[in-house]
């Protein structure tokens, strides 16, 4: 059992706590969602009851976490991990070795295990979240849907009572985050493992039974157990997005852009093959599927940063290109808020001015960008790429990690760029969201499929696909 | 450029050696090139390194791709002591006096450099580092420094493919990876260091934190799983130790070698 009482948690760089006087009781066995706006204190309260926090994070407490009766303050975090499990956000961030059996092997080999206890652990493991074919490979080749299984199984094998899971499919495509959510299940009725979800996408959890937490500002604002849909509704927390989008208008002599016969693959995979398609000004292309589909490479390929092998790219000439990566902070060269603005050329100061103030970044002119919060720096990088007004704007997993504020901030650039006559790409895992904001939808899988979102939607139904159709995130599948 | 130093899986050659051989193997190039004081031992074990990597299931295209800034760079050292040096007997002249000694000593040290670092990218290209840190563990080695080497290589491609995405982030952004003067020298430094650094610094904050979760220091000592056995592979290596050792004895004897 984890006892929660008047938790207080501060950063020593922030004004306010990160979690403010928060009380609560886990059982065991019980299934637990944490959800809230980013910035809550979701992450935060994980890393305290894993007991990183103040051993590892420094950071100012009051009150008291304890597992089991025992404080978590007071224990070393190695120690608390014999009871508690952590599945931190990025599974690439917390692969410790570089062989996928290793890598199992490592918490148990730590936990100071007879080898036969050790192997036999392995391999159950392996075997629970379907991975065993993958025992021999190494870490760095596997897919982040991989990736994350095994960083589930690598916690399964210290066998702790309580596992934590971090927005464990944030980075995964919707058919590894729909794998997840299967596996979550069985923890939950084959182990009877305590289950602590960290996750924005509510409606796969529901057959769990769980117990919703809905933070706000470092505490808990709504508890409620629940598996009904109408639910999450009554509460606020279904995260439709029911974007009613004007009709595109003409743009005089605009050129659209071109992909033609495009080829390309690496390793010996084909990624593309002889992909046509043609997108018109004022138009948002969405482009989902897969990960390791060629959705970052058909991007790299518009703006060349790849080769094709054969086909051609025709961008209209001299058109100007804003590219958006996935990661913002890999886009921040300069060391002020405003350098990053004359990155690209002198600008006059009252452009910066209404940039900046558009941004929601006023009063942050001389900040250092890479000491801004992730939802500031992904603000502050697309409002850099708008400024030079791109005519063809490619925008990578422009959603991950940003709260509902900044996901709205982000759509209504989208829309005024569209407005203005801009071919938009996007690639996004959101599903519910590309399938409201876009005008067509391209589906990059094992056969690529192009049409307004209803019907792609339609023909991934058909092809069993569930998890890139909107019903599935939004309960009406789940 | 960052060179290619990672390990590549395989069951070819010396990877079917154990990491103590390999190391053993390691270290006796090391005091072959570093013993001898001619060139011909060197040459030696230059192809050798060579053959062995081509053994190992490596093309030798592939491997000369992987040590090409180790070329580069011993060719640099080979021309800078060749005109530095006056010693010897004038051979032909380029502006610059080139001598017998000049060139016989740039050889020596574009060799003994050869050697080291390609013997030493080719120890890290088939030996698995986890099953090396577990050797090292077996040896005595705390267990705490013997993953700091398996944490090492782990970060070989982070960084490699962190700085190729910084690289396009500048291009698409307009920014010159050209270096005209010491300012845009300090800015590209700037503009790449600085996102790589970060992401370098939050991955380890992370992997620190993974390790911990996942018990790493509980224990003084940690169970080692995987046995090594000493196998006929490691027994050609010893051999191949044993010829390079009695080659560098004879090179002493014999000072022109």
């Amino acid at each position: 059992m984890i006892e929660i009482e008047e938790l207080c948690i501060q950063y020593p760089d922030r004004l306010h706590p990160a979690i403010d006087r928060l009380t609560e009781t886990v059982d065991r066995g019980e299934v637990i969602v944490v959800t809230g706006p980013s910035g809550c204190g979701k992450s935060t309260l994980c890393r305290a009851l894993a007991g990183f926090i103040p051993e590892m994070i420094p950071a100012k407490v009051s009150g008291e976490i304890t597992v089991d009766g025992e404080s978590v303050w007071t224990a070393d975090p190695a120690r608390v991990a014999t009871r508690l499990g952590l599945i931190q956000q990025d599974p690439d961030a917390q692969i410790c070795t570089l062989n996928v059996w290793q890598e199992v092997a490592f918490g148990p080999e730590n936990l100071c295990l007879p080898p036969s206890e050790v192997a036999a652990r392995v391999e159950q493991c392996l075997a629970f979240v379907g991975i065993t074919h993958l025992a021999k490979r190494t870490t760095t080749t596997l897919s982040g849907g991989e990736k994350q299984r095994l960083a589930i199984a690598s916690i399964l094998a210290m066998a702790p009572e309580t596992i934590l899971l971090d927005e464990p499919t944030a980075n995964l495509d919707p058919e590894g985050a729909q794998a997840v959510f299967n596996l979550l299940r069985e923890l939950r009725d084959r182990e009877g493992r305590t289950l602590i979800v960290v996750e924005h996408r509510l409606a796969p959890l529901l057959p769990l039974s769980p117990r919703v937490l809905v933070m706000n500002k470092g505490g808990i604002v709504i508890r409620r157990a629940t598996r009904r849909h109408e639910d999450l509704v009554a509460l606020g927390l279904r995260a439709g997005w029911d974007l009613a989008l004007p009709v595109s208008a003409k743009h005089g002599e605009a050129v659209p852009l071109l992909v033609k016969d495009l080829t390309f693959g690496y390793n010996g995979t084909r990624l593309l093959e002889n992909l046509s398609i043609t997108v018109e000004p004022g138009e948002i292309l969405g482009i989902i599927g897969p990960n390791g589909g060629g959705k970052t490479t058909l991007l790299r390929l518009i703006a060349g940063l790849e080769e094709p092998d054969d086909g051609q790219v025709i961008r209209p000439k001299d058109s100007v290109l804003g590219y958006l990566f996935q990661h913002p902070h890999q886009q921040i060269f300069e060391r002020t808020v405003r350098g990053e603005f004359a990155i690209e050329g002198a600008i006059s100061d009252e452009l910066f001015r209404r940039s900046l103030d558009a941004a929601n970044l006023s009063g942050l002119e001389s900040a250092a960008p890479l000491s801004l919060s992730l939802g500031e720096q992904r603000r502050l990088t697309l409002a850099t790429t708008l400024i030079r007004d791109p005519h063809l704007l490619l925008l990578d997993e422009p959603f991950i990690g940003q709260d509902r504020a900044n996901v709205a901030w982000i759509i209504a650039k989208i829309l005024a760029a569209r407005a203005k006559g801009a071919v938009t790409l996007l690639v996004s895992h959101d599903i519910p969201l590309v399938n409201s904001l876009c005008d067509r939808l391209l589906y990059l899988g094992s056969e690529p499929i192009i049409g307004d979102p209803r019907t792609v939607s339609a023909r991934l139904q058909m092809m069993e696909k569930d998890a890139f159709t909107p019903g599935y995130w939004e309960g009406e599948t789940a | 450029m960052i060179p290619r130093v990672s390990y590549s899986m395989g069951e070819k050659g010396l990877h079917r050696a154990s990491p103590e051989a390999n190391l053993l193997l390691l270290l006796g190039f090391l005091v072959a090139v570093l013993a001898c004081p001619g060139i011909l031992v060197k040459l030696g074990a230059l192809a050798l390194v060579f053959i062995l990597a081509t053994l190992s299931g490596e093309r030798l295209r592939a491997f000369l791709r992987r040590i090409r800034f180790v070329l580069i760079f011993a060719a640099f050292l080979f021309v800078a002591q060749a005109i530095s040096i006056r010693e010897g007997e004038t051979l032909f002249s380029i502006g610059v006096a080139i001598t017998d000694q000049g060139l016989l000593f740039g050889a020596q040290m574009a060799l003994r450099f050869l050697v080291i670092l390609s013997s030493s990218m080719l120890f890290v290209m088939v030996t698995d580092p986890d099953r090396f840190a577990h050797s090292l563990i077996r040896l005595g080695i705390p267990y705490r420094y013997g993953f700091i080497l398996v944490l090492a290589l782990r970060f070989v491609p982070f960084f490699r493919q962190e700085l190729k995405t910084v690289r396009e982030a500048q291009q698409v952004r307009g920014v010159s990876p050209s270096v005209r003067n010491f300012s845009s020298l300090r800015r590209a430094i700037r503009y790449t260091f600085l996102p790589v650094l970060v992401s370098g610094l939050t991955r380890v904050d992370s992997i620190a934190i993974s390790m911990k979760g996942r018990c790493f220091g509980l224990h003084p000592k940690r169970t080692v799983s995987q046995e090594s056995h000493w196998g006929r592979m490691d027994w050609i290596v010893v051999g191949l130790l044993l010829l390079l050792i009695g080659s560098t004895v004879i090179a002493r004897r014999y000072t022109w070698l």
